[in-house]
């Protein structure tokens, strides 16, 4: 074009189409089955973002499930962080960072499923690859509403992508009904079952058959169905493809011991995975060094977090003598020195922060892998659904549906690996059984919620044990108060906010 | 019948001879041009009339007179009618310009010691607000006639001998002949990049004649002016006692303080040294004039290990080939090397770090962090090494052509062409005993890191235009069309690797570990466009003047790519018009006014095109790396230019035989279609919830006025003294349907707010109303949701009077954008001496003190004046609270004056004039002694009220808060000017 000195408008024409550079486009992505088939993946990979910005499974997941339970204290200094300091004390308002950077994250992860999802239509592969697929994308897309839904009730729904101009349409703009949200969830599990591959049949750590029941029946489960709860808790039990871990310490470790425990061990039904990459981004942002201990200011040694959720007084008093669960869940610094299981020794206690805190979360720098001493995204591996949970679930529903005895039977599955003498099934010895096994699991806040309405007053004695209290408002989040503004007002706050 | 008619020209004042000369046969188009001698022959009937016409000459028309050897004296225009200014792809005298044109000669701007031509335009030109920093290598900031834009950029565009460029730091000032600047919609002609006016810059041409050589040269020093003193040891105990009472009952003898007292600013500051050299020489023959220039510029920084140095060349050739053929070329290389630094990590930290550990001793660091505390900065500057080496090449070759006089063709390659190279290198080191006095904290840097890029990109211009130009009797008219191609392409490589050997000879990514945290990265960017320019002069007998300019301007930048940006503008010369020449008051008097459309497409290219992220990393099967991708930033896919609107309306006059001169206008600037950053809602997964669409409008009205006096008592002396003052009201008239943006960031807080009805950046923040002086009143107040309510703290107003004191009670209160602002110079010749002064400030602007605002922790220092005026039991103030600490929230208690009036430049010089000089050929040597910043008076109790942020995200809407700003310094330098 540039030696045509007299050139017209339209020999010129393809002169300024330029092609962004260094960047594939949307035309070329859905034009190429492989690419779908790596938006999948790249919904997996939004497990790792997190840290003080949109979450989905980290540091502000942590504050909104452990920190605003029983079940843990924000911990670090008092005055550090102010909005995770609302919500500890229940004292949420709508305008909370930690609440809209988790609202963001997990609709950052619904995006990516829609995303996928719309390529994958129009993808060529067969029809089992294609559904499998589709199969990961709606799983993990129910896995994301059903958090949302727990965490702030009705939310928009979107079942695909819309455009920066069709958003503004008051069906994605106003929140559904929480019933709408869980039939969705639904839908979309009852096609992952359907369409999954199973344990052993797939790669270790995509969804599976297994991991779709075993999420639905949880989803059945704060939908009172105790009888779907029972059915889909009792095909994962019956599939045969899962066990206990023996030593419960060992679930948490990234080596198995012996055969035992480890990432992706026996009782891991879905895990996040992580690993290390060379640029050290395969991990979940924060998730690990948010909760180490925190020397905060004194000095003598280079710490190993920022000090965060820590285990309660209520949490710490409700474990029966001889639980080893309890070693195993805390890290109770020692006035002399505390020397954790890989050798790691922390100071006296006057060179800690805080007196306790979570040794789930706990990442070994030396016995386990880091990368070049980076500590922000350490492969730590967060359990989303292990089998200790299915028993636990299979036991409340079994016992709603009056099938006393096989709660019993799973309970004590769960106690005996406790070193726990048998106990009774009931909702108190279910319920206790739960708070115990999954403490510091990101379960509590839900777990309370979901119990308190099921058993009114349970939540207020709870908070009133944990010093706190407890407001019928409480049961859900604010809808933050920045997308109310960005809804123009279309989104409804929550009562009480 | 025709004849052979021979002649000189020379100066009627002078008797010079004057070389290129046009002489025209009357009503043909045949016609000649005098030569190094000033003589010409051409062959003319023996009746007919020559014209001669030469710049900055008055046209002489001489019958023959059946003479064949003539005696041509031509008169000098004065002065002010002869200035010719650069208006883009073409030249117009002064006199005839209908838009707002200022010319600044380039002698002005060399003569001060500083590296860009744009820093020494400082308080020169009305409607030109400058902003500079003491760093090396800063790019001053330029705002033409108010803030225009918030994303794309608010400085204007510069052209280089026909490159249109944003970085200008590579030009000599030495070798500047002339900067112009296009303030009014007359920027049109540079169509979708006009919008925040043009800066044009001419280079130095050499003139036929003997070989001039000339140097120029200064040395000299900088050093830190106005750094604010920060509290001494006994001062900070005294505070720290006072505001975090366990910390110094248990720590204050700890090891890890030291008797003696750090001044932290002086520990990281030294005395720099600047120099400046440059030698040229200039000629040409009968059918070239040549132009060659060197320079070599250091200016080591004020901070310890930052500092610059850039060598440039330059060769500017004109040949004539034929008498209708000109080839000509403008050709500069520069090199520069830069030892950058961490700026507001250091210079947080100096602010902040106690003064009760020392620096460094026996070669081991005070240990600022174990005391909980900032890092040590001099050990940050130490374990660092931040080298950029950049390379330049920038120029044109271009030919014109005249087949005849009214006619030129011209055909320019207009070429820049970078290569950089940046080397970064952190030094491994540990917090234990061997790097610090005492052990301990957080400071640390486990592992050695390097980081290297490699960056190229190259940026044509092919220009062609035809001018017509020609004057029919009274009729004067030119005619401009051409046709603009454009294209840039960069591309980048950069590695980062972990474990690399702190011996600077093995700084290589292979020698790093290829393992672990090891990054590589590549990218490049693509834009063209496509552009055809046209522009009509029409003058009536010099008195009435009509102007137009039209700018077609494709982009590849936005889908739809193609544009219209014109300009129109009318000028009427009273001073010419019979019933004023007649009365002799004024030497010219101009009424013009111009009005014009014109873009701002400065932003990324591909905006608008939705892409992948690409290679995300997920694992399976206990260690098998997957690489997956998202799409997942919503674009708009409909983006556009922004457009500003720009009325003008200016009175240029001259009276009292030239010796006062001046212009005022008046303006009126809207800027829509703006590109702004809108919120989007969390639903749509977007990872930063924002995206870039054409949502905004602003509006920028003022007044310039600016004046000139020149007079020479007799030949021993002569004076002049000049003044400008501008006042501008910038103004938020449109954004997106009230969707406000936010800026700041002192203690993760919002400070500005940039909203309808207020400035771009205006500071929205808490009222403070003074201190809890006791009990009662703390007990009285509204409750606090930012910190807790205590006696010595400060008070702020309920502006909703809901009883709590949160975000809905900020106010607006003012921004950094001034008033009014301008300068002043005079400047005396007395025999021998020379004496000149320059003056700039502003007033009416606001400054947010986010310095004395960012403050972690009662440990961290606080300044002197603050230690002494604070409140305390003992000695109660109402003005400033007990304590600041991060969870202070911004508030008016940190908004000061931004007014202020600086010598910017004091020069004082002696030439030497001497029968040996001339003996030894020497035809002018001059040494000067410069000062640059010699004081300031200001009422902002920081540093400096000038605030200097770059920064492409918060320059402009957080332009105010002084946060980030490198130490304002003062230069003092000794010079020489040596031509023969």
């Amino acid at each position: 074009c540039m030696l045509v000195v007299t050139a017209t408008l339209s020999a010129c024409k393809n002169y300024l189409d330029v092609a962004p550079q260094a960047k594939i486009t949307e035309d070329q992505i859905a034009s190429d089955p492989n690419q779908a088939k790596n938006l999948v993946i790249g919904i997996y990979n939004v497990f790792y973002i997190g840290g003080f910005e949109p979450d989905i499974d980290s540091f502000q997941f942590v504050i909104m499930t452990d920190i605003a339970s029983d079940d843990a204290d924000k911990g670090s200094s008092p005055d550090d962080y102010g909005d995770a300091k609302q919500i500890d004390n229940l004292q949420t308002s709508a305008s909370n960072g930690v609440v809209n950077n988790v609202w963001t994250g997990y609709y950052q992860g619904v995006a990516r499923a829609n995303q996928a999802l719309d390529k994958l239509q129009n993808a060529q592969f067969d029809a089992t690859t294609k559904n499998a697929l589709i199969g990961e994308a709606r799983f993990l897309r129910a896995y994301f509403y059903f958090n949302l839904v727990r965490l702030y009730g009705g939310v928009p729904l979107l079942d695909k992508l819309p455009s920066a101009s069709e958003a503004n349409q008051d069906k994605y703009q106003t929140r559904a009904t929480a019933d709408d949200i869980y039939k969705f969830i639904v839908s979309d599990l009852d096609f992952a079952v359907t369409n999954l591959p199973d344990k052993g049949a797939t790669d270790v750590g995509r969804a599976t058959k297994s991991a779709a029941q075993a999420l639905e029946a949880k989803v059945y489960l704060y939908m009172k169905n105790y009888q779907k709860a029972y059915d889909l808790s009792k095909a994962v039990m019956d599939g045969g493809k899962y066990s206990l871990v023996k030593d419960y310490s060992l679930i948490w470790r990234q080596k198995a011991v012996n055969g035992d425990g480890g990432n992706n061990n026996a009782e891991s039904i879905f895990e996040i995975q992580a690993g290390i990459n060379k640029s050290c981004t395969a991990g979940i942002n924060l998730y690990t060094v948010s909760q180490g201990p925190r020397a905060g200011g004194k000095f003598g040694w280079a710490d190993l977090g920022f000090g965060f959720n820590n285990p309660s007084e209520s949490l710490l008093s409700e474990y029966e003598a001889g639980d080893v669960r309890k070693a195993a869940t805390v890290i109770t610094i020692q006035d002399h020195g505390t020397v954790l299981w890989d050798g790691f020794r922390i100071p006296s206690r006057d060179s800690v922060q805080n007196g306790f805190y979570s040794y789930k979360a706990y990442h070994s720098r030396t016995a386990e892998d880091n990368c070049g001493g980076s500590t922000d995204r350490l492969p730590k591996q967060v359990r989303i659904l292990r089998y200790a949970d299915i028993l636990l679930i299979n036991a409340e529903a079994a016992f709603q549906l009056g099938r006393i005895d096989e709660a019993k039977t799973n309970l004590n599955l769960v106690r005996t690996r406790a070193k726990l003498p048998a106990a009774t099934a009931s909702l108190q010895t279910i319920w206790h059984e739960r708070r115990m096994e999954l403490a510091e699991e990101h379960d509590r806040f839900f777990d309370i919620v979901r119990q308190d309405a099921v058993m009114p007053g349970r939540a207020a004695a709870a908070f009133a044990a944990h010093g706190k209290t407890w407001a019928a408002k409480y049961a859900l989040f604010p809808i933050p108060q920045t997308q109310i503004d960005l809804s123009g007002g279309r989104l409804k706050q929550n009562p009480g906010y | 019948q025709n004849a052979p008619v021979k002649g000189k020209v020379t100066d009627a004042a002078t008797g010079e001879a004057l070389i290129g000369v046009s002489v025209s046969i009357k009503g043909t188009t045949t016609g000649a041009q005098t030569d190094v001698n000033g003589a010409f022959t051409l062959t003319a009937p023996l009746d007919a009339t020559l014209v001669f016409t030469y710049i900055g000459y008055t046209t002489l028309s001489l019958p023959v007179n059946n003479q064949t050897q003539l005696t041509v004296k031509l008169q000098a225009e004065a002065k002010e009618l002869q200035q010719v200014v650069v208006i883009g792809y073409g030249t117009q005298r002064k006199r005839d310009v209908t838009g707002s044109v200022a010319s600044v000669n380039g002698n002005l701007l060399a003569k001060q010691p500083v590296q860009t031509a744009t820093q020494a335009l400082q308080g020169k030109v009305s409607g030109v607000q400058v902003l500079s920093s003491g760093r090396p290598n800063s790019s001053p900031i330029l705002r033409i006639r108010g803030t225009g834009s918030v994303l794309a950029g608010a400085n204007p565009l510069y052209v280089v001998d026909g490159v249109l460029t944003d970085d200008i730091r590579n030009i000599n000032s030495n070798d500047i002949l002339s900067l112009d600047v296009l303030k009014d919609a007359s920027a049109a002609i540079y169509g979708v990049r006009g919008a925040n006016g043009v800066v044009i810059i001419t280079t130095k041409k050499g003139k036929s004649g003997p070989a001039v050589v000339s140097y120029d040269a200064t040395v000299g020093f900088r050093e830190v002016a106005n750094q604010v003193k920060l509290a001494d040891r006994a001062q900070y105990v005294d505070y720290l006692k006072d505001a975090s009472p366990t910390k110094i009952a248990s720590d204050d003898k700890a090891p890890l303080t030291i008797p003696g007292t750090t001044d932290w600013a002086k520990e990281v500051t030294r005395r720099a040294f600047t120099t400046n050299h440059n030698i040229s020489v200039a000629g040409g023959g009968e059918t070239n004039t040549y132009f060659i220039s060197a320079n070599y510029f250091d200016d080591q920084g004020v901070i310890k290990t930052n500092g610059f140095q850039r060598f440039t060349l330059r060769a500017n050739n004109d040949i004539n080939i034929s008498k209708k053929l000109k080839f000509s070329e403008q050709l500069s290389l520069s090199r520069a090397a830069e030892r950058t630094i961490d700026l507001n990590a250091i210079y947080g930290n100096v602010y902040r770090a106690a003064p009760i550990i020392p620096a460094i001793q026996d070669g081991k660091y005070g240990n600022t962090s174990a005391w909980s505390n900032v890092s040590n900065p001099l050990l940050q500057l130490d374990k660092a090494n931040r080298f950029t080496l950049g390379n330049r090449v920038q120029g044109n070759v271009a030919l014109d052509y005249k087949p005849i006089s009214s006619l030129t063709l011209h055909s320019a390659f207009n070429a820049d062409i970078k290569f950089n190279n940046q080397k970064n290198y952190q030094y491994q080191f540990l917090s234990d005993n061997n790097t610090f006095t005492v052990g301990g904290g957080n400071q640390n840097q486990n592992n050695s890191s390097l980081f290297v890029q490699n960056d190229d990109s190259y940026q044509y211009t092919w220009d062609n235009t035809i001018t017509f130009d020609k004057s029919y009797g009274n009729h004067h008219i030119t005619v401009l069309g051409g046709m603009v191609t454009e294209k840039f392409k960069s591309n980048f490589l950069n590695g980062t690797r972990q474990d690399v050997p702190a011996n600077q000879d093995q700084w290589y990514l292979n020698l790093g570990n290829p393992d672990v945290n090891a990054k590589d990265d590549n990218g490049g960017g693509l834009f063209t466009r496509q552009s055809f320019v046209g522009r009509v002069n029409y003058g009536y007998a010099n008195k009435y003047l009509i102007s137009g300019s039209f700018r077609r301007d494709g982009s590849s930048k936005f889908n739809q790519h193609w544009g219209n940006f014109y300009t129109v503008g009318g000028g009427w010369v009273i001073s010419e018009e019979s019933f004023m020449k007649d009365n002799h008051i004024f030497d010219q008097l101009k009424l013009r006014a111009s009005y014009g459309k014109l873009g701002n497409d400065n932003i990324d290219q591909a905006l608008y095109i939705i892409t992948a992220t690409s290679n995300l990393p997920y694992y399976f099967n206990n260690g098998t790396l997957n690489l997956g991708s998202v799409i997942q930033d919503i674009k708009n896919t409909n983006l556009k230019w922004e457009t500003t609107a720009q009325f003008d309306l200016g009175l240029d006059f001259a009276f009292l035989n030239n010796r006062l001169s001046g212009e005022v206008d008046y303006y009126n600037k809207k800027v829509s279609n703006a590109l702004t950053k809108v919120g989007l809602p969390g639903i749509l997964g977007d990872p930063d919830n924002t995206y870039i669409t054409n949502a905004a409008s602003y509006s920028n009205k003022g007044f310039e006025v600016g004046l000139k006096w020149n007079d020479k008592i007799n030949d021993k002396l002569s004076y002049n003294v000049g003044a400008n003052i501008s006042y501008n009201k910038n103004n938020v008239i449109g954004l997106n349907g009230g969707q406000a943006l936010f800026g700041g960031g002192i203690n993760s807080r919002q400070v500005t707010k940039t909203d309808n009805g207020h400035p771009i950046g205006s500071y929205f923040v808490l009222q403070s109303t003074g201190v809890f002086q006791n009990a009662a009143e703390v007990a009285a107040a509204p409750t606090n949701s930012f910190e807790a309510n205590k006696i010595g703290g400060l008070k702020y107003a309920d502006i909703d009077n809901n009883g709590i004191i949160d975000a809905n009670d900020r106010i607006y209160a003012g921004s950094y954008q001034p008033k009014y602002y301008g300068g002043f110079n005079f400047g005396v010749n007395y025999n021998s001496f020379d004496l000149s002064a320059d003056f700039t400030g502003n007033w009416g602007n606001k400054i947010y003190n986010g310095k004395k605002n960012s403050r972690g922790t009662e440990n961290d220092n606080i300044e002197a004046s603050y230690a002494d005026s604070r409140f305390t039991t003992a000695k109660p103030s109402n003005t400033d609270p007990n304590v600041i600490t991060g969870s202070t929230p911004p508030s008016t208690y940190f908004i000061e004056s931004g007014a202020y009036l600086r010598l910017n430049n004091l020069t004082l010089g002696y030439t030497l004039k001497s029968e040996l000089l001339k003996r030894a050929n020497i035809s002018r040597l001059r040494f000067y002694l410069t000062s640059q910043n010699l004081f300031t008076l200001k009422r902002y109790s920081g540093s400096s009220p000038e605030l200097f942020n770059d920064d492409v995200n918060t320059g402009i809407t957080e332009a105010g808060i002084d946060n980030v700003n490198y130490p304002v310094t003062r230069t003092f330098a000794f010079g020489v000017n040596l031509q023969f």
